[in-house]
């Protein structure tokens, strides 16, 4: 379970980037946290692990205080929070499997690490996470020679290799194309339920949100203002957390029948 | 005009009616002023007639440049292209070996410096390394390349190690070399290490990596064909360099050509010339073309498979147990995919 309690953000530059959040996101949920950019997202994303250090209020993840003054704990909480990213991050001039691998960093003494000699139950668990979603024939392919639907699959691999309790997925989809979108929201979701994963993720398509999470949390500013399950998330609510209405933007064109009243909506801009 | 309409929403139309149709004209961006190119201009010219007034160059000179051009030219083809006899095919293999003498110069001192370079490169890297960390080690290298590999050899290496070629003088020109080696590659290394993509390194810290292992994994996997390119850039310098430092007593071929000046013999002189510009050619041809490999990799015949995606079901071929497993570094693992394998 992870709690927010009165988070603020404030950037060195002054820029508030949460200002008192509150929320509880329970054990095994699929969350989409929707808004417009600059809205808070991806802030919201980072400070659970700390990428982004909250200035005052309390955050819990499991049973830890999140303390982002200390780096030690810091990385202890990150080895059970992965994340995924928009461009995927990987190292791409390094093999599949040794980007796998760099998710058993925090588990890894680091002359073993250095050294590339990697435990074998570890290589086995980068395995077993490739397997899971599908490209363990790429293992010892270099990154870059993979296409963009299959490098964040390895960027999922990597996180599963983490083992976590929680995923993170900051906008995971929004540089892919629509069917390869679909297929890798598809993969989150199945392993959020298959190994009851927390999953948090960002999103700007309102559909995708719709058609994979159980909960929607919608940002404006820096705020939750709204927090519900998806068949709450209705065209107007959401109209209200993006102070606009829904246009074709908001949806991603697809092959498949998920896209319901948001088409209407954007048929009617 | 028809476009602007066309692209503006059917309730929107009236909004975007321009008031008065604008002239054709007024579309066209106004011509920016040259002034500041111009005054440049005339600055570099007023600088350089300066530069020749002030230090009283004797331009007068130059018009009899062809004339001894020609004249010493001769006399060099002729030590060059005479038939080489007992003593002239001597002469050769001499300025061959004391050639490679000087080679072998600036391989060990690229060496030292690569080996220092490295480490020192991270520290002064601002993303890399604590503010105090970084501006000290930038201090140290910035005077380190204030002072040039000349002043190295004769105020600290050639007193140490002792002149001449052949033992001292060799190792006090490959040190001289490495340090000022360090000053500079670590400077191209430090700001390699700055331009890397940050992303592969917040994944890596977002993963629970430690500062060493997000180095090993995230960052010189980045760098390391960069980093390649500039120690073997820095190889050429050094032979052109280490044949300097020969005139100074650091032994190689500027020892022997220092020899041969002094006695003015003029076919000795050419015949060490060309072998100092057919083997500083061939040696650069060569770094050049492993520069070309590391960094850009072996053009059409790159070994991965086509980037394409398959709906998740793992393909044929390859599992897990295929082949080793690949824990190499990253520098023979970057020089292998440039060899496409």
């Amino acid at each position: 379970m992870i709690t927010f309690e009165n988070i603020d953000v404030v950037y060195p530059n002054g820029f508030k980037g949460l200002s008192n959040v509150n929320l509880q996101i329970n054990k095994g949920e699929f969350v989409a946290i929707v808004g417009l950019s600059g809205a808070g997202k991806s802030t919201l994303i980072r400070t659970i692990n700390g990428l982004v250090p909250f200035t005052s209020g309390t955050l819990t993840v499991g049973d830890d205080v999140v303390d982002p003054r200390s780096k030690a704990k810091l990385r202890r909480l990150r080895s059970r929070v992965g994340m995924i990213f928009q461009s995927f991050n990987l190292v791409t001039r390094i093999s599949v499997l040794n980007n796998v691998l760099v998710g058993r960093s925090a588990e890894t003494p680091t002359w073993r690490s250095l050294l590339g000699w990697y435990r074998a139950e570890d290589k086995e668990l980068a395995f077993q996470s490739l397997e899971r979603v599908g490209i363990v024939d790429k293992a010892y392919m270099r990154a870059s020679s993979l296409s963009g639907g299959q490098q964040q699959r390895v960027a999922i691999a990597r996180v599963l290799a983490q083992d976590p309790e929680v995923i993170l997925a900051d906008e995971p989809v929004a540089s892919l194309d629509p069917p390869t979108a679909h297929k890798v929201m598809r993969d989150l979701r199945r392993i959020q339920q298959e190994l009851g994963i927390t999953t948090i993720v960002n999103m700007h398509h309102l559909d995708l949100a719709r058609s994979y999470a159980d909960r929607i949390i919608g940002m404006r500013a820096g705020e939750v203002v709204f927090d519900g399950p998806v068949e709450e998330a209705t065209d107007a609510i959401i109209e209200e957390v993006y102070q606009r209405s829904l246009t074709a933007e908001d949806i991603v064109a697809s092959d498949s029948a998920t896209q319901g009243t948001v088409t209407s909506a954007a048929a009617q801009d | 005009m028809s476009n602007r309409g066309t692209n503006a929403g059917p309730g929107s139309a009236s909004r975007t009616e321009p008031r008065f149709a604008p002239d054709a004209l007024d579309r066209r961006p106004v011509k920016p002023s040259k002034l500041g190119y111009n005054v440049g201009m005339l600055v570099v010219g007023i600088i350089f007639i300066a530069a020749i007034y002030g230090t009283g160059m004797d331009v007068r000179a130059l018009v009899d440049l062809p004339a001894s051009i020609i004249q010493y030219g001769q006399l060099m083809a002729q030590g060059v292209f005479q038939v080489p006899d007992e003593t002239v095919a001597g002469y050769w293999t001499q300025s061959f070996a004391a050639m490679f003498e000087s080679v072998a110069i600036a391989w060990v001192g690229t060496m030292v410096g690569a080996l220092f370079s490295l480490p020192l490169g991270f520290m002064a890297a601002r993303n890399m390394s604590p503010l105090p960390v970084y501006v000290v080690v930038r201090f140290i290298l910035s005077v380190i390349r204030a002072v040039p590999e000349i002043i190295f050899a004769i105020a600290i290496m050639l007193p140490l190690f002792g002149f001449g070629s052949g033992g001292g003088g060799a190792l006090a020109g490959a040190m001289a070399l490495g340090i000022s080696s360090i000053g500079t590659l670590s400077k191209l290394i430090s700001e390699a290490i700055e331009a890397v993509d940050g992303g592969p390194l917040e994944s890596s810290r977002a993963s629970g990596s430690n500062h060493l292992q997000l180095i090993r994994w995230a960052v010189l996997p980045q760098v390391m064909p960069e980093v390649i390119a500039i120690w073997l850039y820095r190889f050429e310098v050094n032979i052109r360099a280490s044949a300097i430092l020969g005139v100074l007593g650091a032994g190689g071929i500027g020892s022997l050509l220092s020899t041969v000046f002094g006695a003015r013999d003029w076919d000795r002189i050419g015949i060490v010339l060309v072998v100092i510009i057919v083997v500083t050619m061939l040696v650069d041809q060569i770094s050049a073309f492993i520069r070309h490999r590391v960094i850009h990799g072996a053009g059409v015949r790159s070994g991965g498979g086509e980037p394409h995606d398959d709906d998740g079901a793992p393909g044929p071929g390859a599992g897990p147990e295929a082949g080793t497993t690949v824990e190499d570094d990253p520098a023979p693992k970057s020089a292998r995919a440039a060899a496409g394998l």
